[in-house]
């Protein structure tokens, strides 16, 4: 959050008086945030629309200092629902971490599984792709009268969210593994589980990297809906309170929040990534 | 360089043109209802936000009164499934007339949300359709026991009022107990799972969780927290068609008339609406009060122009207990509610002629 608002200071000129590439991204980037702030201030200055529908950037900041528990507003009352904004977000990140973490495994698992035993293929493939194509809130019913309404049907549709861009990435890293590494190792005396431990998954772990990154990333965006049913203290469970009272500042700031994490939780996951196979798309 | 320039400008470009089609689409609106007023007394078309709940409105729709009524009018029925949904597409100036609960409808009426509509109509006074059960095998009798259990019920609602004052009457707080947001169906999922001990519901979940019933909306009524679904009309209708007013009321009416002297025909007609069988239906209608136009005019409701009722009262009670749920910003005193009550027309409609 810091660093966005010292971007904002100061845009174009840091752009122009230094001929340096990544200098000039930032302040274009700023310059792009700072047009669309702009946009937000102008439309709601015109009054367009009611206040109430398309709250101004300083209701949503105001908001933001209520709900953070910086500030309270006039009734003196600080958070949202009886939780603070941080309380919310870190409810909604251990929920993420915790669904994407089981599903990340169970995916690199079967991945796997998939990659190299070609009867599990033949097997589970049908039933993963099947599993990809499901849209979150179709199975979150089914999970509710299953598991009820606290934690377990959460992780249960997270996991499943998270999990099968993990495998079908593990699955198509274990096939892309080229033929010499393992002729090579097998030549060499490995069994079957050293190829697979000490060959097949450092070579394809770049790639399983990033089936993570798109696992957590389908994760991320299903939070809201595995928070639509008793999701308080959490992000999504915050939005929904706060649309029922027709409260837009608080669900705007509940969107940038889910969105800014998101974007660094992403960028953790993509220095992961580097650190892993910094040769990736060069070699 | 250069490209980025262009790049910029068109983007310029595009988010004024976007602002001035936003702008000028905005001021047609406004226009095309004014233009229609000066030739016609009802507009070309009628919206109406309407809900599942077994009263008059579905009879009025199902037998389309008023589009017998108004013969030059298209009539548009939107389903909602609840009021605060309701209160965001008057807001957003979807529909013309609406149905809520009055916890969403005090809610309009008071700030930030302070929604340009009027209370014209009680389409029933909620009573044994609207109880707290608790779930058997539970040790829970009574309210006071309900300390440190996890009690279910949709929040915003009218049942979610009930139940925070019966537990304020009961000498427990909001904090004393685990209250969890659900909708109906997902409490009878919860419920049947023990995932909750008791729930403030409404027909047709209500009759199928069972238990022990704590207490019923007809209790807190006469415990002084009456709940209404109430008919919303906005003040741009009222003001611009009162006629159009008129009609709504008359056939609201008519359907209360018919819901108390045929209620086979009425029951039938509210099953279809509902995909009920009339005997659910009947057995639903009995946890609701019906009014006639002329019985809501009786002081303990919305009274006459000359002796406003006491149903300003009842929403400035209600608004207190939002405030209280941080729900509204200000507590409007009675005299402020009174103009969102749209006496006008109800004397012009059920007034001594």
């Amino acid at each position: 959050m810091t660093t966005t608002e010292t971007k904002l200071t100061t845009p174009a000129p840091a752009a122009v008086r230094t001929p340096r590439p990544w200098l000039r991204t930032l302040g274009l980037r700023s310059a792009g945030v700072a047009a669309l702030l702009g946009v937000w201030w102008l439309v709601t200055a015109l009054e367009i629309w009611p206040r109430v529908l398309v709250p101004t950037p300083g209701d949503v900041w105001d908001a933001f200092l209520t709900v953070a528990g910086i500030r309270p507003d006039e009734n003196g009352r600080t958070g949202f629902s009886g939780y603070t904004l941080w309380q919310h977000l870190g409810m909604s990140l251990e929920r993420i971490l915790l669904g994407a973490g089981i599903g990340t495994i169970l995916g690199i698992v079967i991945g796997l599984a998939i990659g190299t035993i070609p009867l599990v293929r033949v097997l589970l493939e049908p039933g993963v792709t099947f599993l990809r194509q499901l849209p979150p809130l179709a199975y979150f019913s089914l999970l509710v009268i299953w598991f009820g309404i606290d934690e377990t049907p959460k992780i249960w549709l997270l996991l499943i969210a998270a999990m099968p861009p993990v495998a079908v990435a593990t699955a198509a890293a274990v096939g892309g593994v080229h033929r010499d590494y393992v002729n090579g190792a097998r030549s060499l005396g490995a069994g079957r589980w050293d190829v697979i431990w000490w060959v097949i998954v450092p070579a394809a772990l770049p790639e399983i990297l990033v089936g993570i990154r798109l696992g957590v990333g389908v994760a991320y965006t299903s939070v809201v809906a595995a928070e639509t049913i008793n999701g308080v203290p959490g992000i999504g469970g915050m939005i929904r309170d706060a649309q029922r009272y027709l409260q837009t500042d608080v669900v705007i700031l509940g969107i940038l929040v889910l969105g800014i994490s998101g974007v660094l939780l992403d960028s953790c996951l993509r220095w992961a990534e580097h650190r892993v196979g910094p040769w990736r798309g060069r070699a | 360089m250069s490209i980025r320039k262009l790049v910029t400008l068109g983007l310029a470009g595009l988010l004024l043109a976007t602002t001035a089609a936003c702008s000028s689409s905005d001021d047609d609106a406004k226009a095309t209802p004014s233009d229609g007023a000066s030739t016609v007394e009802a507009p070309d078309t009628l919206r109406i936000g309407y809900q599942q709940i077994p009263n008059g409105d579905l009879v009025v729709k199902h037998n389309k009164w008023l589009e017998d009524a108004l013969p030059d009018t298209t009539i548009d029925w939107v389903r909602f499934d609840s009021g605060g949904d309701v209160n965001t597409a008057v807001v957003a100036g979807s529909i013309d007339i609406g149905l809520a609960g009055s916890s969403p409808v005090t809610r309009g009426l008071s700030a930030p949300l302070n929604i340009d509509y009027q209370v014209a109509w009680i389409h029933d006074v909620i009573g044994d359709a609207e109880s707290l059960v608790a779930r058997d095998g539970t040790d829970i009798t009574a309210i006071a026991d309900l300390k440190g259990h996890k009690i279910a019920t949709p929040f915003a609602s009218t049942s979610h009022y009930s139940l925070v004052a019966a537990l304020t009457d009961a000498g427990l707080s909001t904090d004393d107990v685990t209250l969890v947001d659900l909708q109906p169906a997902d409490i009878l999922a919860a419920w049947t799972r023990d995932d909750i001990d008791a729930a403030y519901v409404w027909d047709p979940t209500l009759s199928q969780l069972g238990g022990t019933v704590l207490t019923t909306s007809t209790e807190q009524a006469a415990a002084g927290h009456p709940t209404y679904d109430l008919g919303v009309v906005t003040t741009a209708l009222a003001q611009k068609y009162p006629a159009v007013v008129d009609a709504w009321l008359a056939a609201q009416d008519k359907a209360v008339a018919q819901i108390k002297d045929d209620p086979a025909t009425a029951t039938e007609a509210i099953g279809a609406e509902l995909d009920l069988a009339p005997a659910d239906v009947t057995a639903q209608l009995e946890g609701l009060t019906f009014l006639r136009g002329t019985e809501q005019l009786a002081p303990e409701f919305f009274g006459t122009k000359a002796a406003p009722g006491a149903f300003a009262e009842s929403l400035h009670q209600a608004a207190e207990f939002l405030h209280g749920q941080d729900a509204i910003d200000d507590v409007p005193d009675v005299a402020a509610l009174q103009p969102g009550i749209a006496l006008d027309a109800l004397d012009r409609t059920f007034g001594q002629k």
